[in-house]
């Protein structure tokens, strides 16, 4: 009977080595194969004993074929491995890492969303001879080893914001997260939160809580993964994988097939390898602090010694980040920091923090993110210049700060005593006239001032000559000189007429004045045409997009993109004016690489923040198009997400206003992080903001969406952006929202 | 005129389309039509047919596509655009594509950035007033400024009363608005601010545009109008006189048109009617010296009771009532003159060929719209099929129309229903009158629609009307 | 009013004809290029869950430098293409292909239906809309949710920019097909509604289990 169950054992994990090895042909396999095959011809003929020989001499053989065969998975291994049902999941870590845990709005499919799982649970330490139970929020995606019900981990929108809740009581409750990153990537639907929204919603969040979080990832994918991933300290199982796209995805892209059509497996394990998602690859690259070893071939919940070390790296994890911002640290720390794990629990560390302490905290998150990428992009000025520039920006911290809350709060009290004055004394001249106003007869003959009746009929403000009307545009686009007519895509619906492209691209702006389909414009045209003439001063130019992990091919297109359009990123740094008001833009455009964002595109965001910031200017993000994170950079993309979102809550938070404009397609993780945090995004009219685009919506849920999923009204409808704009009428919208919203720093309040 | 042969492109249907194809090939020149699928029984088709060969005519889907009318000018070898009235004959875009697109065309009208400038009323109102050219009283520019907006109306009231007007009235309108929406009078400076607030939050919501325009009403006025012929050169521009066209419709169409515009000789006016019109001849040939005008053009104007005289607007084009011009004035060495003709010649780029004191005028004419519409009903139009329709040949009158009059006539839905246009002349305006009414007593108009009811026509209320014919 | 009425023979004279020609003309103006499409072609119609794909390539019409499709708007066999068009302009409304278009199910029963409900007639030619508040009924929930009765205030009567209300005339009942269309004009003595009286649902249920059980739809 015991044999029948090791051997039956045996055959599992032979099983489970094939799946991983995805059909490859492999001379250990083979021989593991063999063995097992040799033992079930003879088992009949031999004696008991024999028998239970055999089985330990397969055993071992497994064991030893094991291990060697972990040194042979290569990156698309790896993903096979997280995907197995056979994997740890996070109920399995409940059980084995924590002393006792009560799951939270969930019992399997009864659940907002089962594939997210919220659990309070605590570990169990020692403090001299007290037993002490330190309570953590754990928060994570739950495959489930393959119940249909938990989606494979893939959160629905509202799975998030459920995430999100919970972090917030952790907050509340003052007690640490802990985060267990199991997704392949988040559920792309629209509905309320939305995918988008409710991701950057919870990163901006993340940015900013006052607890400790520290994560642990399996299964990185994409979004999905940021969605809880934003930590203060990041570890990595080893067999895992954190990428930016699927390998399947990315193949896709890169052969550039049609829906339906299957990618060669060649391919997909080609790119699996290109994208750098393995945990010694995001070690290397800085964007996990650790690698947690798994047992060979990646960790099953039969590895209690697994179990085991991850408890030991949690508590250690979470233990250093109390110490690092502690203002008592004394021996502790440095005991921390430099213990070998394993013996996390010898050593006792409270798991509380003061106000001071959650600064400290939320500071150092903020700088841990700021530093990660910075080798990623190519920075193209002189160091002179950098350091110029540093000072110039110290500069002008200082002058602001002279200017606008010290100087300003003098000059208000002074102007506020003059106002006070003069009210009083008009109300004491306006009760001294009256008698007088009363005694005006009522009935003498009426003459009309001849000053005045001159306004009636002679030319008014003749400076301004006879024709007030300006003709056109400052910018006009090129496509306005091709002699040709245009069809709307209107025509059906709303029977517009075929427009003239002079017209159409030039005086009505790209508007279909039958229907108000806005046809794609050039982002030249928001710059030349919505901010004051001449006030375009651009900078940060130099920063120029790279190829961080040498992607393949990319080279020759990053140089192509690069030659098309005359600049070094899809990024776009200016200060300009609307009406006299200044303001920091960064302007995302599609013609460079599909407005993809990377870590060039991170950076100057994040500098124009940071001058928005110093110099108590509003912030525009307009967002002329964007197709997702630049999946040649992957990890150095995705992590720009959290980035940049940090640095977002950061300007805002010192009294800023970020606005967001989207202008044609804007999908994918820039909505999911920077974009789609802002609380005041607007569009232009006929534009498409979403997470996954249909084809990538088919693929994940099987569902057909409507032609109109994406557009704006709909994205308005559910609560995902805050207003549609007339492209007309940007430049009189902008100066609206300037004048009515926005914090309480703006230079011109 | 040019070596070249010119061949026109007639962009309009109706009685205009065959004027602009008689005056084509009374000049020498080819022509090509037009026509929608409504409009195959309409007699614009036929007369091209006839004229020019079963080639002179495209069938489109609508006048109003102008990619249509450019295809086919194309198709054709045209080498000119007639836009006639209505349709795209002020359409600045459409005559800035006939003349920019890469097979370029000569668009017979005004060039198009005077369209565009006189097409604005506002933008006509600022260059009258930078000409001293009187205009109705008000602002002449969107005001924005609720205190600025209310020292306007308060100071329009106390003109008003300054000037003895007991009635006064504000209007106060959206000034990116239009045809009656968005517009409201207020009779005393208390309603100001309400109906200011009113207006400009509509404005606000339906234009994006927060403009206001505030105006004083004017009422019992006169509508006259001159009309004015230059060459392409901008030297050559004379006037043929004004015309009255004040007889209108409920809903502000002209009906009755009578040249000139007053008679001083027969009527008594309480003002010098022979200076004012002298005056308004003079102001609108100033203006469109002023603007290089370079067509054919009318500028409008309204007459108070008292005499005083405001530009309204300017017409940038030929109008429907330009043969009742035409007939009462006379070229010397030319006899007759044909405005549509002259419009196409001179759209051509000929030279005017003559001056003002070469022009002379005699008698009186009068136009009537003859339109299958019910008075009694708010002038609601019908439509229907039109069995007989007779007209006297008389040498003093003459009738345009693109009915038929051998056989019935479906009148298209998709179009107004205009059935003709009646010119008679008189040697006076007495005489002129009574040939008027016998003319419309001696026309037989019958026909019935699809329910079997009798066809409605204007006729007894231009007949009515005639007795009103340059009073006030 | 009782209805005799003889499905079968209905049915019979159908099946008799059972498609009908479609005649694709040219929409406007333009040079003609056919697609590849020969007579015996099978052409589909608009299809997609939300109508988004459009139907096979018939051809393409240029005009002022703009390409516009032409697509089949319904499916069927290619009867004529006008070759001799090819490269060459046409005038609007020029016949360019013709579709041999077979009947479906629910078009059979529409046909059919329209000989057995009462119809409601277009008095003249104009263009119809229901009155705002049963215009909210039909595309809430369907024209079958609306009952008339005579002198109901059912329709706007909207020509030559004039629009006045028009009275339902006939026996009291549910509307149960519509055959105007928005923004189109009806001519006149064309059926606006079809109106099934209460006491005919059943016969009317019959004749449209009948027709499905009956026609087969052919490609």
């Amino acid at each position: 009977m015991e044999i029948e169950k090791r051997v039956v054992e045996l055959t599992d994990r032979l099983n489970y080595i094939k799946d991983i090895f995805g059909g490859r042909e492999n001379a250990n396999i083979a021989l593991m194969q063999a063995r097992l095959a040799e033992f079930s011809s003879r088992e009949a003929a031999a004696a008991p004993g024999e028998k239970a020989q055999m089985v330990r001499q397969i055993e071992d053989l497994f064991a030893f074929l094991e291990n060697k065969l972990d040194s042979e998975l290569v990156p698309m291994d790896m993903v096979r491995i997280v995907r197995h049902p056979a994997r740890v999941s996070l109920k399995d870590i409940l059980e084995n890492v924590y002393d006792n845990y009560t799951e939270i709005g969930g019992q399997d499919e009864y659940s907002i969303d089962p594939s997210m799982l919220i659990a309070r649970a605590y570990i169990t330490r020692r403090q001299g001879d007290r037993v002490v139970n330190q309570p953590v929020m754990v928060i994570g995606q739950e495959k489930g080893h393959g119940q249909e019900f938990r989606n494979g981990g893939s959160v629905k929108p509202w799975g998030n914001a459920k995430a999100l809740q919970y972090m917030k009581v952790a907050e509340t409750e003052r007690i640490p997260i802990h985060t267990y990153v199991f997704t392949p990537g988040a559920f792309p639907v629209e509905d309320y939160p939305g995918a988008a929204q409710q991701i950057a919603r919870n990163l901006y969040e993340m940015g900013g809580l006052r607890v400790p979080v520290v994560s642990v990832i399996s299964e990185g994918g994409s979004g999905g993964a940021e969605a809880i991933g934003l930590s203060d300290v990041r570890m990595m199982l080893s067999r895992g994988y954190y990428s930016v796209i699927s390998p399947e995805g990315a193949a896709a892209i890169e052969s550039g097939i049609r829906q339906g059509q299957r990618v060669v497996p060649e391919l997909i394990a080609e790119c699996a390898k290109r994208l750098n998602i393995t945990a010694a690859d995001n070690l290397r690259m800085g964007y996990v602090d650790k690698v947690l070893e798994e047992p060979a071939l990646g960790a099953r919940p039969h590895h209690y010694d697994f179990f085991k070390t991850l408890r030991q790296e949690v508590i250690q994890a979470t233990d250093q980040v109390f110490l690092g911002i502690s203002g008592f640290k004394l021996f502790r720390a440095l005991v921390a920091s430099r213990r070998k794990s394993g013996d996390s629990e010898s050593m006792f560390v409270r798991w509380t923090l003061d106000d001071a302490a959650a600064d400290r905290l939320v500071w150092k998150r903020y700088c841990k993110y700021r530093r990660m990428a910075e080798t990623a992009y190519r920075d193209g000025r002189p160091s002179g210049e950098r350091i110029a520039s540093r000072a110039k920006s110290v500069l002008w911290s200082g002058y602001s700060f002279i200017r606008y809350d010290f100087l300003r709060k003098h000059t208000k009290n002074l102007a506020k005593a003059a106002g006070d004055l003069e009210a009083e004394l008009r109300l004491v001249a306006h009760k001294l006239m009256a008698p007088l106003r009363k005694t005006r007869d009522k009935n003498a003959p009426v003459v009309c001032d001849p000053a005045k009746s001159r306004m009636l009929t002679e030319l008014s403000q003749p400076e301004q000559g006879a024709c007030l009307e300006e003709f056109g545009w400052s910018y006009v686009s090129p496509k306005a000189a091709e002699d040709r007519a245009v069809t709307c895509p209107g025509a059906k619906t709303y029977g517009c007429p075929d427009l003239w492209a002079p017209d159409l691209y030039g005086d009505f702006a790209g508007v279909c004045v039958n229907c108000g389909h806005h046809f794609p414009m050039e982002y030249q045209w928001v710059m030349g045409n919505v901010f004051d003439p001449g006030s375009i001063v651009d900078y940060d130019a130099d920063i120029e997009a790279g190829n961080p992990l040498d992607y393949p091919g990319f080279e020759e297109k990053l140089e192509a993109a690069k030659k098309k359009t005359g600049l070094k990123s899809g990024c776009v740094s200016i200060d300009a004016k609307i009406e006299g008001i200044k303001l920091v833009s960064t302007v995302l455009y599609s013609a460079f690489r599909g407005g993809s964002v990377g870590a060039a595109e991170g950076e100057k965001f994040i500098r124009a923040l940071a001058r928005a910031r110093r110099r108590h200017y509003p912030f525009l993000a307009y967002v002329h198009g964007t197709a997702g994170i630049r999946i040649q950079e992957s990890l150095n993309g995705l992590i720009q997400m959290p980035r940049v979102t940090l640095a977002v809550r950061r300007y805002i938070e010192a009294g800023g206003l970020y606005v967001v404009l989207y202008d044609t397609n804007s999908y994918a993780g820039p909505v999911a992080s920077f974009l789609g945090c802002s609380p005041y995004q607007f569009a232009v009219r006929s534009s498409n903001i979403g997470f996954a685009g249909p084809g990538v919506i088919r693929e994940t849920t099987g569902v057909d969406i409507p032609p109109d999923y994406h557009q704006a009204h709909n994205a308005l409808a559910r609560g995902h952006i805050q207003g549609i704009w007339d492209r007309r009428e940007i430049r009189k919208n902008l100066k609206q929202v300037l004048l009515t919203i926005g914090g309480r720093n703006l230079y011109y309040r | 005129m040019s070596t070249k042969k010119h061949k026109v492109l007639v962009a309009n249907r109706g009685e205009i389309a065959i004027r602009i194809i008689q005056a084509c090939v009374s000049l020498g020149l080819d022509f090509v039509c037009v026509y929608t699928r409504a409009d195959e029984a309409s007699g614009h088709l036929a007369l091209a047919r006839s004229l020019g060969g079963p080639n002179a005519a495209y069938r489109v889907s609508s006048y109003h596509d102008a990619n249509e009318i450019l295809a086919v000018a194309d198709h054709a070898g045209a080498t000119a655009v007639h836009p006639g009235y209505g349709f795209f004959a002020e359409d600045f875009r459409f005559a800035r594509r006939v003349a920019e697109r890469e097979r370029s065309l000569i668009f017979i009208g005004p060039s198009w950035r005077i369209i565009r400038s006189l097409g604005d009323k506002i933008n006509t109102k600022r260059l009258a007033r930078s000409l001293s050219i009187p205009t109705v009283p008000g602002s002449d520019r969107p005001v924005y400024d609720e205190l600025e907006a209310e020292e306007i109306a308060e100071t329009l009231f106390a003109f008003q009363a300054e000037q003895g007007i007991s009635n006064s009235v504000v209007l106060v309108k959206a000034s990116a608005g239009g045809g009656g929406m968005g517009i409201e009078e207020i009779y005393d400076i208390e309603q100001f601010k309400t109906v200011y607030r009113r207006i400009r939050n509509y404005a606000k919501r339906q234009f994006h545009d927060e403009g206001v325009l505030i105006e004083q009403r004017i009422f019992d006025f006169n509508h006259l109008e001159v009309q004015i012929v230059a060459d392409r050169t901008g030297t050559g521009i004379v006037h043929f006189g004004t015309r009255n066209c004040t007889i209108q419709s409920t809903g502000r169409q002209k009906r009755v048109e009578i040249a000139p515009g007053f008679r001083p000789q027969e009527v008594d006016y309480a003002f010098d009617a022979e200076k004012l019109m002298e005056d308004i001849v003079g102001y609108s040939l100033a203006m469109a010296r002023e603007v290089g005008y370079d067509n054919v053009g009318t500028w409008e104007w309204i007459v108070s009771p008292t005499g005083q005289p405001f530009l309204m607007e300017v017409n940038t084009r030929i109008q429907v009532e330009n043969g009742v011009s035409a007939a009462i004035s006379r070229v010397r060495g030319q006899g007759g003159v044909n405005i549509i003709a002259e419009q196409i010649r001179l759209g051509l780029g000929e030279p005017m060929g003559y001056d003002q004191s070469n022009i002379t005028f005699d008698g009186v004419g009068i136009e009537y719209r003859i339109i299958a519409e019910d008075p009694a009903n708010r002038f609601t139009p019908w439509v229907g099929r039109i069995d007989q329709f007779l007209a006297p040949t008389l040498p003093y009158a003459s009738l345009h129309t693109h009915i038929p009059m051998d056989e019935p006539y479906e009148i298209p839905t998709e179009y107004d229903p205009n059935l003709a246009l009646a010119i008679v002349w008189g040697k006076d305006l007495a005489e002129a009158k009574k040939r008027g009414v016998d003319y419309l007593d001696e026309l037989t108009l019958s026909g019935a629609d699809g329910t079997g009811t009798e066809l409605k026509s204007n006729v007894r209320f231009l007949r009515d009307k005639t007795s009103t014919i340059l009073q006030f | 009013m009782l209805l005799v009425i003889d499905v079968k023979a209905l049915l019979e004279n159908i099946k008799a004809a059972p498609y009908e020609e479609i005649v694709v003309a040219a929409p406007h103006t333009g040079t003609v290029t056919f697609a590849g499409i020969e007579t015996g072609a099978h052409v589909t119609g608009i299809t997609g869950a939300f109508g988004e794909k459009p139907g096979t390539l018939l051809a393409k019409l240029t005009r002022e430098n703009n390409d516009k499709p032409l697509f089949a708007n319904a499916k069927g066999v290619v009867g004529v293409v006008h070759r001799e068009l090819e490269g060459r302009f046409v005038e609007a409304g020029t016949p360019l292909v013709v579709i041999r278009h077979y009947l479906s199910k629910d078009e059979v029963i529409a046909n059919i239906l329209q000989k057995v409900l009462y119809l409601f007639c277009a008095p003249e030619r104009a263009k119809y809309y229901f009155i705002p508040s049963i215009d909210k009924k039909v595309k809430a929930s369907g024209p079958r949710s609306v009952t008339v009765k005579p002198g109901l205030e059912l329709f706007i009567v909207s020509r030559m920019k004039r629009e006045k209300p028009l009275l339902y005339e006939g026996p009291e009942g549910i509307i149960y097909a519509v055959y105007f269309q928005h923004d189109q004009n009806v001519d006149q003595g064309a059926p606006l509604v079809g109106v099934c009286p209460a006491d005919q649902t059943d016969l009317i249920q019959d004749v449209v289990n009948r027709v499905r059980t009956d026609w087969e739809e052919k490609e």
